[in-house]
């Protein structure tokens, strides 16, 4: 991008690209303006005005995530005015709410509870005055207090712009204002197709994990990046760690491609197999028709599929061996089943479950 | 073509259609047909006329006679007088508000002799339903010199040249926008109209669609040319039916005559119309909220930029204008940029439509010049404040907007002007108060409406405006605390600052408006708990008791009455006023003026109630309080501050002597008020009274001649002043030094000192008398001189409705043949041999607005005239005399002659050991303002003795329990005030005995079920 945007920041001197917002040039410099609606690769709307910052010449405070640059533009983020207008609306935002740090689940990541610790804010000169909405329980993987909710809109942008699914908006206006599918509906009595992209969107606690409620804190939380095991997508994930347990799935946009922090309802939610009891941890062979399954050692199973397979082929020839292979491996493992069906076994009788 | 003899243009816009003019159009059509007339005589339903208070209206032509509030019963006596017989039928002409004179056609009535109709040139005179009485009143010729004339750029000239700004509200100037927008690139642009109408008591637009729908059609296809659009939409509220309907109609009248869709005549040119309807949010009245809209998305505003000139509709450049912008563009392309650029002030060019409403006579929609004042537009044209009441703000701008206040009545009212005094010009909803609305009420009323309104989108709208509407709520319910304030100021400051819209960056304008100008009344609502508007009902009982200076239990009293229980009556009264009888004669009576009666019919007759209870209930016995506090206070006059001070303090057991000038007690009761309005033994049984409480009044004692001012200060601990306002301000015309000119108090004091030597002659005026003055002393000394036998004609430099004095006050004037001649002012007195013999005169007419919001009157060169007179008085008003205050006390008077008071106090003068009330210390002012004075003194001086002596507060005696009945009827029909019987004839007019007799029982009883027991909850 050619920067040729001259401007003046928090008095530093600098170039911006044409489309540049004054968001993006103050964190491209390293300047810290708070922010709670804005939410990258979603449209700008401006809703929370908590990033405001002052322009020369402008008739009021500008909200900075969606104000493109013009050359000239003498932007100060850091001003008593500014500050005031922040404070008064992370007040007005905390007042509104059910915002109890105490049992909250986004205790230490929540973006609400940071930006009041770093504004100062002792406590709102508000009745804190929640709503009184019931919290939904009727779905067994999201849970949606909207008592906790700051109506900043990114889970709607989430939810239509990046998924797609087209299933939240906002209902009612002004303070009642409400976020929710359409005419009301909990999730489950909706089109939701529970991806969950919502609940990572969520700066606050409004939208939140079930499962892993009361399942650990933030910072007891270890983070491990893997790839989804569903598809052959090879969505980048975080599995969250407690205890040695995978508490939540939680998609990162930091990890860019393929699937920029988005996932799927089997990605974020199926991965409660690996914990369960009933699931597999070494080969079992059934010995005798009709006989009970064995656990085996790796040895011994890879020994009788070897040995078995090199009988068939040797009695009935390699076309009466079909491989029929999974969606949940990766493409090299894929590569390499065909490779083996065909190279190995010498068939051509090679199968995938995708294409079901 | 077909001739009719007659057209009756009856009013069908939506004002009339809700007071009945379809009723009256069916009764019309049948009335004409039933007598042959239906060839002879058209009936056309127009558009809004504009006079909507007045509807259902109907203009006769050719004589342009216009008769209002028609109802279907009339119509046949209408149809057989006028069309038949050709007479006038008066009593359904317009009547002027003031002088009830009948006015019979619509050039000669002010509301719209004074207008200057352009974007309304054709209410009330075209059928809006018909195209071609549109084109037949040069409707869609703009368009057609637009389309075939010129090019783009040049209309986008025409309407930079005409200095059109946008009648919306923000008035950005309107060629700007288009030139923007044409300079966009692409061939996808659109041309909206902002039919979104929703400022409470703003109709404006809605006129304009249901009267001259093509006006707005034309102009829009004018700007489609020149931005290059060939598709429009006009994004009309849904709650204006009759508007769609009549757009509907024009849009398919106009493409059927190829005015509008493929080709519009014949140019080549293509432009199409829809209507989109608003589903009624407020919002989506904002640019791009009311884009999104039409977009098929929740009506919520998005950030700007990008701006609809360059990304509007659809991400398209778009042009959105409000109706008004739009029925201004036809005539300035027809008449040129500079026909429309004549009218108005440097930046506002043309004239703009107000919908006015609210406490005025004449509500309806009015044009007028930019730069108008806006006392023209409230008096003049809106013909004032119905009831008397008098003006206090008008709200421009609605929610968004801010009040402008009686001060500033003179102001021209265009975008900057009204800027500059805190509102803005909006769309034109132009809201009167009256004198019965609260600040803070109304205040609270726009946030409720801003809040609810919000869309919810931004936090800073959203939430704030909750929290301030919290604030607002609070303090009309007496929740105010300290801190409110200064909490609303912040707020609205950041909330304007930093919010997404318009929506909210205006929300908090009226509060700031209502700080701005009522402070007090917020600050009287938290730290008093008054609403002196007497609008807040959690703050008082009932608004007449709220109205009352002693907060007399009104209707107590009064409920007293209907069960006949007298003596617990007077009871009641005494615990608050210690001169019922009194007040029950000369009282102002504030309570009458905010009594919730007077809203349906008239308000309940409180002052003669209490004189009624006064006159017949029987006296208690009053004895002597024992002095029990060794502090000795002096009082210096025995007026009604001074008496109600030494009475509350004698009650708390303080020894109270009273220094009175005069030789005997009562102060302007006894030396100005007439007795044939007080007699003297009414108001002496009160004095003693007081008396008998253990009160020592000594009179002939004057401060500072009679009694060293030094020896009062040395000898009593602490001292109220209240000596009252008795000397009579000077005209300042040559000869005011001449005998036989009088001062009004000096002139009533030597009558009343001397009513003998006066009765019989011994001292004389004169057989011709002018009074000067328009108040209370004015009439008290007219009538005083009429029953002296003299021809008395009063002089008032204003008009009737600005007299101080009481109505009722001077109705009896005029009735015992005292002539008022308004609107004259003295120049001066015209003497022979040193005798006065006259009074030249000047003849005045009004002028600008004062302070007050009353016009001033200004001399009319050549209009002098001598009034013969053998005695002038001049009762112009009165300053307290200073002259026995030394100026070593400390005590500080100010230019106005009156006391100034310490800090934080309400009755503490510059040295502490003083303390003051009454005219001394307000100027003059009513008996019952002094008597609250003298509750307030005797509180203030009775707690700074006790703080001193480290007592606690003085505990008021447990008060005998007086159960107040309630009893309200089933049915309370509309009914008069009871008439207070009163003395006619020559026993009268030469007499001084008291004119007004008193009710009877059964009158009393009857006047009394009038009560709606505001005070009751139930």
């Amino acid at each position: 991008m050619e920067k040729k945007i001259p401007l003046n920041i928090d008095g530093r001197d600098v170039e911006a690209a044409p489309g540049q917002t004054i968001l993006d040039v103050a964190r491209e410099q390293g300047i810290y303006i708070p922010t709670l609606c804005h939410y990258s690769k979603t449209t700008n709307v401006g809703a929370c005005r908590v990033c405001v910052v002052e322009v020369e010449k402008a008739r009021s405070l500008v909200a900075s995530c969606c104000m493109p640059v013009s050359p000239g533009m003498i932007i100060k983020t850091d001003t008593p005015k500014i500050r005031a207008s922040q404070k008064l609306i992370v007040e007005l935002l905390w007042a509104s709410g059910d915002h109890n740090c105490l049992t909250c689940e986004q205790n230490g990541n929540c973006e609400l509870q940071n930006l009041v610790y770093w504004l100062g804010i002792e406590k709102p000169r508000f009745n804190v005055d929640p709503p009184g909405y019931e919290i939904e329980k009727t779905n067994t993987v999201i849970q949606r207090d909207l008592n906790k909710c700051i109506l900043c809109g990114r889970c709607i942008r989430a939810c239509n712009e990046i998924q797609v699914n087209e299933i939240l908006d906002f209902s009612r206006r002004g303070h009642r204002a409400k976020v929710g599918p359409a005419f009301d509906a909990d999730y489950i009595d909706s089109d939701c197709y529970f991806c969950g992209e919502c609940v990572d969107a969520c700066p606050v606690g409004a939208l939140t994990f079930k499962q892993a409620r009361f399942a650990g804190r933030p910072w007891e939380i270890k983070k491990v990046k893997t790839t989804c095991t569903y598809c052959g997508v090879g969505c980048q994930m975080d599995l969250n760690i407690h205890d040695n347990r995978i508490i939540k799935v939680t998609g990162n946009r930091a990890y860019q491609q393929p699937n920029e922090g988005s996932l799927c309802v089997k990605g974020r939610f199926g991965l409660d197999f690996v914990g369960h009891p009933d699931r597999l941890k070494s080969p079992l062979i059934r010995k005798e028709k009709g006989g009970e399954l064995v656990p085996a050692t790796w040895e011994e199973a890879y020994d009788f599929i070897a040995e078995r397979l090199a009988g068939i082929k040797k009695k009935s020839g390699p076309e009466s061996i079909a491989g029929f292979s999974s969606a949940r491996c990766t493409n090299e493992e894929n590569y390499l089943f065909q490779k083996f069906m065909r190279a190995g076994i010498g068939t051509n009788h090679v199968d995938h479950c995708a294409r079901l | 073509m077909k001739v009719f003899r007659s057209h009756l243009l009856l009013c069908g816009g939506t004002g009339c259609h809700a007071s009945g003019s379809l009723a009256v159009k069916k009764e019309l059509i049948t009335e004409l047909d039933k007598r042959g007339l239906s060839e002879e005589i058209k009936l056309v339903e127009t558009g809004c006329n504009g006079f909507c208070a007045m509807g259902p209206i109907m203009v006769v032509y050719p004589e342009g006679v216009i008769y209002m509030m028609i109802k279907p019963g009339d119509v046949p006596e209408l149809v057989e007088e006028h069309l038949v017989k050709g007479r006038v039928l008066e009593r359904l002409l317009y009547r002027e508000p003031v002088t009830a004179g009948i006015i019979p056609t619509m050039q000669e009535i002010p509301f719209f002799a004074l207008q200057d109709v352009r974007v309304l040139r054709n209410r009330g005179l075209i059928d809006p339903e018909k195209i071609d009485e549109y084109i037949a009143r040069d409707g869609y010729a703009g368009m057609a010199k637009a389309l075939t004339e010129m090019t783009p750029d040049q209309i986008v000239q025409e309407v930079l040249v005409s200095g059109l700004r946008g009648r919306g509200g923000a008035g950005f100037p309107t060629g700007m926008k288009w030139k923007f927008a044409a300079a966009s690139p692409g061939n996808m642009k659109y041309v909206l109209c902002n039919a979104d109408e929703g400022d409470p008591g703003a109709f404006m637009d809605r006129s304009v669609l249901e009267a001259d729908p093509h006006a707005v059609l034309e102009g829009m296809v004018i700007a489609a040319k020149a931005i290059g659009a060939h598709q429009g939409y006009i994004y009309c509220r849904a709650e204006y039916p009759l508007a769609i309907h009549r757009l509907n109609i024009a849009i398919g009248q106009a493409k059927e005559y190829g005015l509008l869709g493929k080709d519009i005549l014949g140019t080549g040119f293509d432009f199409d119309l829809e209507i989109y309807q608003g589903a009624g949010a407020f919002v989506c009245g904002e640019e791009t909220a009311l884009m999104t809209s039409i977009e098929g998305k929740r009506g919520m505003p998005r950030p700007r930029p990008p701006f609809p000139a360059v990304a509007g509709l659809w991400q398209k450049p778009s042009i959105l204008n409000n109706v008004e912008t739009l029925a201004n563009i036809g005539q300035i392309l027809l008449r040129g940029g500079a026909w429309h650029a004549g009218v108005g002030t440097e930046k506002s060019k043309g004239t703009k439509v107000f919908a006015l409403t609210g406490d005025v006579n004449n509500v309806g929609l009015v044009e007028v010049p930019m730069g108008t004042p806006l006392g023209t537009i409230v008096f003049d044209i809106g013909g004032g404040i119905p009831k008397g009441k008098r003006f206090k703000a008008a709200q421009l701008g609605g929610p968004s907007g801010g009040m402008i206040p009686v001060q500033h009545l003179n102001a021209p009212i265009d975008y900057e002007k009204v800027a500059e005094l805190g509102a803005i010009m909006g769309s034109g909803g132009l809201i009167v108060m009256n004198e019965d609305s609260c600040a803070v009420d109304m205040a609270r009323f726009f946030m409720d409406f801003c809040q609810d309104e919000s869309c919810g989108k931004c936090t800073p709208c959203r939430e704030g405006t909750k929290r301030m509407l919290e604030i607002l709520t609070g303090i009309t319910q007496g929740k105010g605390k300290a801190g409110d304030i200064e909490l609303l100021q912040e707020m609205a400051a950041i909330i304007k600052d930093a919010s997404l819209c318009g929506l909210g960056q205006t929300a908090p304008n009226p509060v700031l408006s209502t700080l701005r100008y009522f402070r007090n009344e917020y600050e009287d609502h938290i730290y008093k708990h008054r609403c002196s508007a007497g609008v807040c009902t959690a703050l008082f009982k009932s608004p007449c008791q709220n109205a009352c200076p002693v907060e007399m239990d009104i209707p107590s009293y009064i409920a007293l009455i209907r069960e006949d229980r007298l003596e617990d009556a007077y009871k009641v009264m005494l615990r608050t006023n210690p001169f019922p009888s009194v007040c029950g004669r000369v009282c102002d009576h504030k309570c009458q003026f905010k009594c919730r009666r007077g809203k349906m019919d008239e308000p309940i007759a409180i002052k003669f109630l209490k004189r009624f209870i006064s006159d017949n209930a029987p006296r208690p016995k009053i004895e002597a309080v024992p002095v029990t506090r060794k502090e000795k206070i002096a009082v210096v006059g025995a007026g009604p501050a001074g008496l109600t001070a030494a009475r509350d303090l004698a009650i708390r057991g303080y020894k109270i002597t009273v220094f009175e000038e005069l030789s005997e007690p009562g102060g302007m009761l006894r030396w100005a008020i007439p007795s044939y309005r007080l007699p003297r033994d009414i108001l002496a049984k009160e004095i003693d009274d007081v008396r008998a409480l253990g009160v020592d009044i000594q009179c002939k004692k004057r401060v500072g001649k009679d009694i060293p001012f030094a020896k009062l200060e040395k000898e009593f601990d602490y001292i109220y002043l209240a000596p009252g306002a008795h000397k009579s301000q000077k005209m300042g015309v040559p000869g005011e030094e001449l005998q036989g000119v009088y001062g009004g108090v000096e002139f009533l004091r030597d009558f009343n000192a001397h009513e003998t030597a006066w009765t019989t002659g011994k001292k004389s005026l004169g057989s011709k008398v002018a009074v000067i003055g328009g108040g209370n002393s004015a009439i008290d000394a007219a009538r005083c001189a009429a029953r002296l036998g003299a021809d008395v004609t009063i002089l008032y430099r204003r008009e009737r409705k600005d007299m101080p004095a009481a109505v009722e006050e001077i109705q009896a004037a005029e009735e015992e043949g005292i002539r008022i001649d308004f609107l004259v002012a003295p120049l001066n007195i015209v003497e022979k041999n040193g005798k006065v013999i006259g009074i030249a005169c000047q003849r005045m007419k009004l002028g600008e607005f004062d302070r007050s919001g009353r016009k001033k009157p200004v001399p009319i060169e050549g209009s002098d005239f001598t009034l013969g007179a053998d005695a002038v008085i001049a009762a112009i008003g009165q300053v307290p005399d200073m002259s026995f205050v030394p100026t070593e006390s400390g005590i500080s008077v100010n230019k106005w002659s009156t006391f100034d008071l310490a800090k934080g106090s309400a009755s503490q003068t510059t040295n502490p050991k003083f303390y003051a009330g009454g005219d001394a210390l307000t100027g003059p002012d009513t008996v019952i303002g002094a008597i609250a004075a003298g509750h307030q003194a005797a509180k203030e001086i009775d707690g700074a003795i006790r703080k001193q002596n480290g007592e606690p507060a003085y505990e008021e005696p447990a008060e005998e329990k007086i159960v107040i009945p309630f009893v309200l009827d089933e049915d309370n029909p509309e009914a008069p005030q009871t008439k207070m019987p009163e003395l006619h004839g020559p026993e009268r007019r030469k007499s001084f005995i008291e004119v007004e007799l008193g009710f009877t029982l059964e009158d009393a009883i009857k006047e009394s079920k009038r009560c709606l027991r505001c005070d009751v909850e139930i």
